[in-house]
C-alpha cells in the first residue's frame, strides 16, 4: 500500500513538473473571430456518462450548440470517472488538452492547485454566476479563484427496505443516533440479519456526518480541532461501535464503501442506510424485488441540520487553446434549461440552477422508488452545501478520520480515544500545512 | 490398492477440487449472474431460473462493444507479433553475441522492469503525441512492443540451446540471421508461445495506457468499455457488466486453451539456466 502511494506521489510529482514546465504556453489563445463570433474545435470530457440515455442527450446538446455557433465544432468524449483526474493531469503535460472537463470538486482542487485550470472569475458574467444555487456555486471556488461552474448535484437521503421495517413493526425513520440504534436493533432482532450500514468511503462521509451532527457548531476553529465536548459526535462513535459489536452493523462495514452497501442492500442483508440519491442504480436491475420495497426518507438527523451536497462541476484547463468557446460551452451545458433536461434524463440527480428547481418535475417526479428518492433529495437540498471546505490537506483529513473511525468500529480504540486521535492528527496536519480553517 | 494409497488419492482429489472451485468458481458465478433474467435478482439463488442471453445482447447494444473489441484485437495482434520479433532478436543477441558491455546492457534492460509505469507515463504521453502515435493502434500497443521481460525471458531460453547445433549450421554456411531464425527459434518454440500468451493477456487487459493515450473514444479498447460500464454514475447494471466481462474473457481463455501445452513447458524453460 505504501509502495503504491509512493508511486502515485512520484507520478503526480512528475506530472506537476511537466505542468510547471509548460504552464503558460498557449494560455489565453482566443479563437473568436474579429466579429466576436466563436470558432474552432472545442472538446468536452464527461465523467462516466456513456451509453443511453446520455449519448442521445449529449448528441442533441452538441447539435444545438453548433447551430448557435456554426463555426464551432464540438467534440464530446466520456472518460471513466476514477481515472479522469489522472487523464487530465497527463494531458496537461502535452498538447492534447480538453477544453471543458467534468470534475468532482476534490479533483478540481488538486488540478487547480497545480495551475492546471483557468480562473473563471473574469470570464463568466455575473448573471451566469447568480443563476446557480449558492452552496454548489461556492464548491467551484479554491483559494479566491473560481475554477468550476456547478452542474448536477446529489444530496443525502435515507434509503430503507420497507418490508424489513414492516416486519419489525417500525413506521417511522429515525432522526437521531439513538433512534438509529433502536430502529436498527429492532430490525436485526426481527430479521436476524445486520440492518444498518455507515458508509465511510475515504473518510469524507464520516466527516460530513460529524459536521451534520455538530449542527452549526464548528468542529475546527482557526486550525484547532474541537471535537472533545461534542456529545452528539461522541454518541455517534459510541453507538456505531456498539452496533458493530452486536452484529447490528455488518462486518463488511469496516471496509465501508458505497458499493459494498449496495451489494448488502441488494442481498437483503441491510435495511437502512444514509447515502446519496443514486444509491438505487444497480439495485433496480440487480434485485427487482428489493428495488420495489425500497423507500426514501429524509436523512437520519435533526431535520434542520446542514447536509452535504455532492457537486459535479465543469472546469476549463489552463492550456485550452479555445477558452472563449470553452467558457461558452460550459455556460451552455450548465444553463437552467439544459440542467433541467439532464436531471430528467438521469432521473436521480438535481440541477444546480435555481430556475430549474422551480419546475413541476421536482415537486411531482412520479412514484417510482428512484423518483421518491429524488423528491426527498430536493427537500434536503434547501439545507445542503459542501460541508468540507476546499483545503489542500483534505485527503489527509479524510484518511485520518477513516483510520480512527474504523479502529473505533472494531473496538481497537474507545470512542474518546478515536476522537482524540482525530484531534491530534488534524491539528498536526493543519499546522504542517500552515492552515487555520474554521468549519 | 491399499487403504493408505486410497486415502492419499482421495486427499489429492479433494485438493484438486478445492483449487478448481477457487479458480473456476468466480468465473462460473459471473456467468450465472450474466445469464439471469431481468426479473431475477442477482442474489436470488445461485443458478439462473430462466436463463437468458439478453444481457450479452444488451452489452453489445449499450456500448460500442464491437468497435472496442476490434481495436483490442488489432492492438493485441501488433503487440504480440512485434514483442516476439524484437524480444527474441534482442534476447538472442544477449545470449549468443559477445560484445563489450553485454552484461551492463542486460542489467539495464532488467532494471527497467522495476520502474513503475506511473513514473514515465507523462513523458511517454508527450513522446507518443510528438511521434503522431496518439489515437493510433500502434500507439496503444507501443508499451508491449519489445518488453524487458520478453528480452530476458527469450535470452534465458536461448542459453539452453546447445551451441553445437548452431556451430554445425555455421559450418554449413549459414549466417547469424539464418541460425537465429532456422536453428535457435524452432528450439525455443514453447518459450515463444509462452511469451505470446503473456503479451496477449497483458495487452488484452491493459487499461491505463490505452485510456491515457486516446483522446478519441472510437479508439477505446475493451477494458475501457468495461470501466465505463462499471463506473456508470449510478453504479451500473451488474448483469450487464458480468455479461461484458465474460465476453471479454472468452478470447483469452480460448487462446490459453489452444496453446496451454506449450505454455506449461515454456514456463519451466526460462527457469533452468541463469
Amino acid at each position: 500500500m505504501k509502495k503504491r502511494k509512493l508511486t502515485l506521489a512520484l507520478g503526480t510529482g512528475l506530472i506537476a513538473l511537466g505542468l510547471a514546465a509548460c504552464g503558460d504556453e498557449d494560455e489565453g489563445t482566443s479563437k473568436s473571430g474579429e466579429s466576436g463570433e466563436l470558432s474552432g474545435e472545442v472538446t468536452m470530457w464527461t465523467a462516466s456518462l456513456s451509453g443511453e440515455p446520455f449519448d442521445s442527450y449529449f448528441a442533441d446538446l452538441e447539435a444545438e450548440f453548433e447551430e448557435m455557433h456554426p463555426d464551432v465544432d464540438v467534440i464530446i468524449e466520456d472518460i471513466p470517472q476514477n481515472e479522469i483526474q489522472q487523464k487530465v493531469l497527463t494531458s496537461l503535460t502535452g498538447d492534447d488538452v480538453p477544453d471543458v472537463v467534468n470534475l468532482a470538486p476534490r479533483y478540481m482542487i488538486n488540478i487547480a492547485e497545480q495551475g492546471g485550470l483557468l480562473d473563471l472569475n473574469d470570464l463568466v458574467s455575473d448573471d451566469v454566476k447568480n443563476s446557480f444555487l449558492e452552496g454548489p456555486f461556492q464548491a467551484g471556488h479554491y483559494d479566491d479563484g473560481l475554477y468550476a461552474l456547478p452542474w448536477y448535484l446529489t444530496t443525502t437521503v435515507a434509503w430503507y427496505n420497507s418490508n424489513h421495517f414492516e416486519q419489525a413493526g417500525i413506521t417511522e425513520t429515525p432522526t437521531n443516533t439513538q433512534e438509529v440504534y433502536d430502529t436498527a436493533k429492532a430490525i436485526t432482532d426481527s430479521t436476524g440479519k445486520p440492518s444498518f450500514y455507515q458508509i465511510i468511503n475515504a473518510g469524507d462521509t464520516v466527516i460530513q456526518k460529524m459536521i451534520t451532527l455538530a449542527n452549526g457548531e464548528s468542529i475546527v476553529e482557526e486550525g484547532k480541532t474541537v471535537l472533545a465536548n461534542n456529545e452528539d459526535i461522541l454518541e455517534f462513535f459510541t453507538l456505531t461501535q456498539k452496533m458493530y459489536e452486536e452484529g447490528i452493523m455488518p462486518q463488511e462495514n469496516a471496509e465501508g464503501s458505497f458499493s459494498t452497501a449496495q451489494e448488502l442492500f441488494m442481498a437483503e442483508n441491510l435495511s437502512l442506510v444514509e447515502t446519496g440519491v443514486t444509491f438505487l442504480g444497480p439495485i433496480e436491475s440487480g434485485s427487482p424485488d428489493v428495488y420495489a420495497a425500497s423507500k426514501a426518507a429524509q436523512p437520519l438527523n435533526d431535520p434542520n441540520a446542514p447536509m452535504n451536497v455532492a457537486v459535479m462541476n465543469f472546469s476549463i484547463p489552463s492550456k485550452s487553446d479555445n477558452p472563449d468557446a470553452a467558457v461558452a460551452l460550459a455556460e451552455f451545458v450548465t444553463n437552467a434549461e439544459n440542467q433541467l433536461e439532464f436531471a430528467k434524463v438521469a432521473g436521480t440527480v438535481l440541477p444546480s440552477t435555481t430556475e430549474s428547481l422551480e419546475d413541476d418535475y421536482f415537486t411531482n417526479p412520479g412514484d417510482s422508488p428512484k423518483a421518491l428518492g429524488m423528491l426527498e433529495a430536493a427537500k434536503s437540498l434547501e439545507r445542503s452545501k459542501e460541508l468540507i471546505p476546499a483545503l489542500e490537506n483534505v485527503s489527509e483529513l479524510h484518511e485520518i478520520v477513516k483510520n480512527a473511525y474504523v479502529k473505533n468500529l472494531q473496538g481497537d480504540l474507545t470512542p474518546e480515544e478515536a476522537l482524540q486521535e482525530i484531534t491530534d492528527k488534524w491539528d498536526a496536519s493543519f499546522e504542517e500545512a500552515g492552515l487555520t480553517p474554521t468549519f | 490398492m491399499n487403504s493408505k494409497t486410497k486415502t492419499q488419492k482421495i486427499l489429492v482429489y479433494l485438493m484438486m477440487i478445492t483449487i478448481c472451485v477457487i479458480t473456476v468458481g468466480p468465473f462460473l458465478y459471473t456467468l450465472f449472474i450474466a445469464l439471469k433474467s431481468a426479473t431475477q435478482g442477482i442474489y436470488d439463488g445461485l443458478l439462473p431460473t430462466n436463463p437468458t442471453l439478453s444481457n450479452f445482447i444488451d452489452a453489445f447494444h449499450k456500448t460500442d462493444f464491437l468497435l472496442y473489441l476490434w481495436n483490442t484485437v488489432i492492438v493485441t495482434g501488433i503487440a504480440v507479433v512485434f514483442n516476439l520479433l524484437f524480444s527474441s532478436m534482442a534476447g538472442y543477441a544477449l545470449a549468443r553475441i559477445e560484445f563489450k558491455g553485454r552484461s551492463i546492457v542486460l542489467t539495464l534492460i532488467i532494471a527497467t522492469m522495476t520502474v513503475p509505469f506511473q513514473l514515465y507515463m507523462a513523458p511517454l504521453f508527450q513522446i507518443a503525441g510528438e511521434l503522431g502515435l496518439r489515437n493510433t493502434h500502434v500507439g496503444l500497443a507501443i508499451l508491449q512492443i519489445s518488453t524487458a521481460f520478453g528480452i530476458y525471458f527469450m535470452r534465458q531460453a536461448f542459453l539452453n540451446v546447445p551451441k553445437e547445433l548452431e556451430e554445425s549450421a555455421y559450418l554449413d554456411g549459414a549466417n547469424r540471421f539464418v541460425v537465429w531464425w532456422k536453428v535457435a527459434m524452432p528450439l525455443v518454440k514453447p518459450t515463444v508461445i509462452s511469451l505470446a500468451i503473456y503479451t496477449f493477456t497483458f495487452t488484452w487487459g491493459d487499461y491505463l495506457w490505452p485510456l491515457i493515450n486516446t483522446t478519441d473514444s472510437s479508439m477505446y479498447t475493451i477494458s475501457i468499455g468495461l470501466a465505463q460500464m462499471s463506473q456508470n454514475f449510478d453504479g451500473g447494471n451488474m448483469k450487464l457488466i458480468s455479461a461484458a466481462s465474460i465476453l471479454t474473457t472468452i478470447p483469452s481463455l480460448l487462446v490459453f486453451i489452444w496453446l496451454q501445452k506449450y505454455f506449461i513447458s515454456g514456463q519451466t524453460d526460462g527457469a533452468v539456466k541463469g
